[in-house]
């Protein structure tokens, strides 16, 4: 982060603007969402068996892609529908260059990361000028085709069997604090440009292009660079979960998954840095334990996406954020 | 032409016959409230269960079952207008989602619910419906057909007209008609808009369920058989111009016989990708459709 | 040399001519009304000059240099702000990042944007309403917002579209007060707007168009007074 933002920390000094910027407010969230993963690190200290090491880690994965999502719809108001397929791209990227050029895993990953965000960076170009059902339809479209491309380019991977990938390393405790690690990183990462003055700027975007543009906002640049930023993320994250998982499928990239993505983002709160997050664990992990009790859990959870688009907009982080105030101003 | 060629034209265009009957609703919706509605696919498959069910579990006659099959769908079309839809009249601009991305959400959580719905309360089993005739297959010169499929043809190219005269002469389509072209000066001349466009989802909700319920005996109930003709109506919708009732019927037809084609002759794999990557050069290159004029621009 | 030359500018929207011609030269310090009546092709200029309409025909020149073809936001950095008739802020932001978006935008450093958007807030008295999201606010302090935001970064020129439409008696003298003294200090202004008095008391000069073309371009007393103009009025649309 640059220097010119210290005034911003300044305390008292400037007491009028300080808290007022958003920048103010995402400070509450970042604290926020840095004490959640606070408690998610030191779960392991409790809870040490396997199955649900393994839930909470594929929540971590979601919860990168929801957070990549939420930086391009939530903060930037392009609505796409691929998430999910960023993943797969990069699931696939590191686990063909591993299975079929030897590349040691860490360096596929890299190369996962960087496949993933370039071919973010070209479909945000394709679709620079498009908004709302138009945009969804053809991320919908790009979705889909990769999905076809990867289960029918049966020769290089293997199709629906799946591709098996080299596994990283074997402890589950492992894979846990890598995927904390990570989780962190991105978090604060995701922080650090929403304060900058690209967080600005992609807000501007989401709220008026045309407004933007005349504020001097250099609306190509940014608009793609959105979309470069979360496909890459995305594309970590399911380079990540390749090598945990040891097996790639067409299935990462099933509208489904970016189905539980939406919900995920919508749930917690969209544009805000901790409702996602939060929304992520509770979601997959209560799902995983309401499995067990009669399965209704995705019936729950879409209903639940329904009504919070239809009532309670801001998500579970706007409530919260509500129920707060209330109880200071009382 | 040769005799496959005949085959794979008339098998193109009943295809084509079918993504109509569903496409003509998604049309409709986008006319008037300017949203795709992603839960379109879900109306196909309740009108597919509520068919089935309806004949085999109740022993209803499948011409009674037919009908039925689209009230119900048009019954889940009303629901998700009167409950969901109306937000966007308010536009929708003063905090949380904006207008276009409600609408993507709300109707992708509703797909995703009764997808799940379906899926926890009837289970993930298909369903086949019960055929409209029990003839085999019929041999019409070089063309090979069942005859079910050849009387569902004929009852879809009835209905497609049906519809089609009703938006053009009827009371109720002039309204709708007038309220696409213009909301605002729609209701400035005392049509009741909202109302126009309940009527729009009844409509849209009973035709995606009447198709579903004529390809049923073909493609088995399964509470994600959607997922494939709504991608079929994105792509008829984007084809003919968004919102043109006309144009998505050509649309459905020409990408029946391309498919129908495509899969002989550029790629059987690929059969279903060939419309995904018209939709994004249409998207990209010519968003107002074969037949559109050029829109003014924003 | 003029800051600003609009040379035979021609915008056709189908059949329609919505700007026929226009040509007028403002220089540097120069606060202009631009006036006429509805459709006569105002506000279309404007969005040829701010960068969001290609024009058919003619030129603009900006300190002697063509710049038609540019966007928006090019245009911005190279000093042309410009004001929307129907209000543009953003609407999920609030007041202070409104400001920030043009300051950050248009190369200031942080701490200079938050100052500079501080003494703006001050000017346009909005503190009371500084924390709010702007889409929460009425419809004149938006206005207020959005006239702000043409001076996070003094311009080159500021395009000013119906600035006092529909906004209250004391927003009105707010901006007109703001108006007039940064004309002082030797600020640019196109200012269209239908309150002639308004226009009488601020700008000097006055251009009225009609059925996209200019009619006259003289001192505004002179302007109010023209048969032609007066005729344009109350001749109501024109074809
Ligand atoms: N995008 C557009 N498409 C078609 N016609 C337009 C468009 N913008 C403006 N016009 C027409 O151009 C004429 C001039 O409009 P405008 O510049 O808004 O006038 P003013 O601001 O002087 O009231 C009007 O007749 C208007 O209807
Ligand atoms: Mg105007």
């Amino acid at each position: 982060m640059s220097a010119s933002e210290t005034p911003l920390h300044s305390g008292g000094a400037d007491k009028r603007s300080v808290a007022s910027t958003s920048t103010g407010k995402s400070a509450v969230e970042f604290r926020a969402a840095i004490a959640f993963l606070i408690v998610i690190a030191l779960i392991p200290a409790v809870v040490r068996n396997d199955y649900w090491l393994g839930v909470l880690i594929v929540s971590m994965y979601f919860a990168i892609l929801t957070g990549a999502w939420n930086l391009l719809a939530g903060y930037t108001g392009q609505f796409s529908l691929a998430p999910a397929t960023f993943a797969m791209i990069g699931a696939y990227a590191t686990g063909l260059l591993c299975t079929a050029f030897g590349v040691p895993p860490l360096l596929g990953i890299v190369a996962a990361i960087l496949i993933a965000g370039l071919t973010g960076l070209i479909l945000g170009r394709i679709v620079l000028r498009l908004t709302g059902p138009y945009l969804a339809l053809t991320t919908l479209s790009f979705a889909e085709i990769m999905r076809l491309v990867a289960s029918n380019s049966i020769d290089i991977t293997r199709g629906d069997l799946g591709l098996a990938v080299p596994g990283l390393l074997s402890s589950r405790i492992g894979w846990y604090y890598i995927f904390v690690g990570v989780l962190a990183f991105l978090l604060v990462a995701l922080y650090a440009l929403l304060r900058s003055k690209a967080g600005l700027f992609l807000q501007a975007i989401r709220d008026d292009e045309v407004a933007a543009a005349r504020s001097g906002v250099d609306v190509v640049f940014w608009k793609t660079a959105a979309f470069a930023l979360s496909a890459a993320a995305s594309g970590f994250a399911g380079a990540l979960y390749a090598h945990f998982a040891e097996l790639v499928t067409p299935e990462l990239g099933l509208i489904g998954q970016t189905g539980l993505i939406v919900s995920m983002a919508v749930i917690g709160g969209m544009g805000t840095l901790a409702g996602p997050l939060i929304a992520a664990f509770l979601v997959y992990v209560l799902s995983e334990w309401l499995r067990d009790v009669g399965g209704y859990q995705l019936v729950v959870f879409s209903a639940l996406v329904v009504i919070f688009a239809r009532f309670f907009r801001e998500g579970l982080w706007g409530l919260a954020r509500g129920a707060m105030q209330r109880w200071r101003r009382s | 032409m040769g005799a496959i060629s005949v085959d794979l034209a008339v098998n193109g265009l009943i295809t084509g016959l079918f993504y109509a009957l569903m496409a003509i609703g998604l049309s409709l919706i986008f006319g008037i409230l300017r949203i795709v509605n992603f839960a379109h696919g879900e109306f196909y498959m309740v009108g597919a269960y509520a068919y089935t069910l309806i004949a085999l579990g109740l022993g209803v006659p499948v011409w009674v079952a037919l009908p039925l099959a689209f009230l119900f769908g048009a019954l889940v079309g009303w629901i998700t207008e009167r409950t969901l839809m109306r937000p966007l009249y308010a536009g929708y601009t003063s905090w949380g989602l904006m207008r276009d991305e409600y609408a993507v959400i709300v109707t992708f959580g509703l797909s995703l619910f009764l997808i799940n719905l379906v899926d926890k309360v009837i289970g993930p089993y298909a369903y086949r419906g019960p055929p409209l005739v029990d003839a085999s297959r019929i041999v019409l010169g070089p063309v090979l057909i069942s005859g079910h499929r050849l009387l569902a043809a004929g009852i879809a190219i009835a209905v497609i007209l049906i519809t089609a005269a009703l938006i053009k002469w009827s009371f109720w389509g002039k309204q709708i008609r007038a309220v696409s072209q213009n909301r605002l000066g729609a209701s400035l001349a005392g049509i009741d808009t909202a109302r126009a466009s309940s009527i729009v989802f009844m409509l849209s909700g009973g035709l995606a369920a009447f198709s579903g319920a004529l390809l049923s005996p073909v493609i088995n109930a399964s509470p994600d058989v959607g997922a494939f003709p709504a991608i079929k109506s994105y792509i008829i919708v984007v084809l003919g111009g968004m919102g043109s009732v006309p144009g998505s019927i050509v649309a459905s037809l020409a990408l029946g016989i391309i498919e129908s084609f495509g899969a002989v002759y550029l790629s059987y794999q690929y059969r279903d990708g060939f419309g995904l990557i018209l939709l994004m050069l249409f998207l990209l290159f010519r968003p107002q459709g074969l037949f559109g004029e050029k829109g003014r621009e924003v | 040399m003029s800051l600003l030359s609009v040379r035979g500018i021609v915008k056709r929207y189908g059949g329609l001519t919505a700007v026929d011609g226009a040509s007028f030269d403002i220089d540097a310090g120069e606060l202009v009304g631009l006036i006429g009546p509805n459709g006569s092709g105002k506000t279309t200029l404007l969005n040829i000059l701010s960068g969001l309409a290609e024009p058919d025909g003619g030129e603009i020149l900006l300190d002697g240099a063509p710049c038609h073809g540019l966007k928006p936001e090019q245009l911005a950095h190279r000093g042309v702000m410009r004001m929307f008739q129907l209000t543009r802020v953003f609407r999920r932001m609030n007041v202070i990042d409104n400001l920030l978006v043009a300051g950050r935008a248009l190369g200031l450093d942080g701490a200079e944007a938050l100052n500079r958007a501080d003494t703006l807030i001050e000017e346009l008295r909005l503190d009371a309403v500084r924390a709010l999201d702007a889409g929460q606010l009425s419809g004149g302090q938006m206005k207020l917002l959005e006239f702000g935001v043409c001076f996070m970064v003094p311009p080159r020129i500021a395009l000013l579209d119906e600035p006092f439409a529909a906004v209250h008696p004391t927003m009105k003298e707010i901006m007109g007060g703001f108006i007039r003294s940064r004309h002082e200090q030797g600020q640019t202004f196109i200012l269209v707007s239908h309150d002639m008095p308004v226009i009488v008391e601020l700008c000097p000069r006055a251009v009225c168009m009609n059925a996209g073309k200019v009619i006259i371009d003289a001192p505004t007393r002179t302007v109010l007074s023209n048969a032609d103009v007066i005729e344009a009025y109350l001749g109501g649309q024109a074809a």
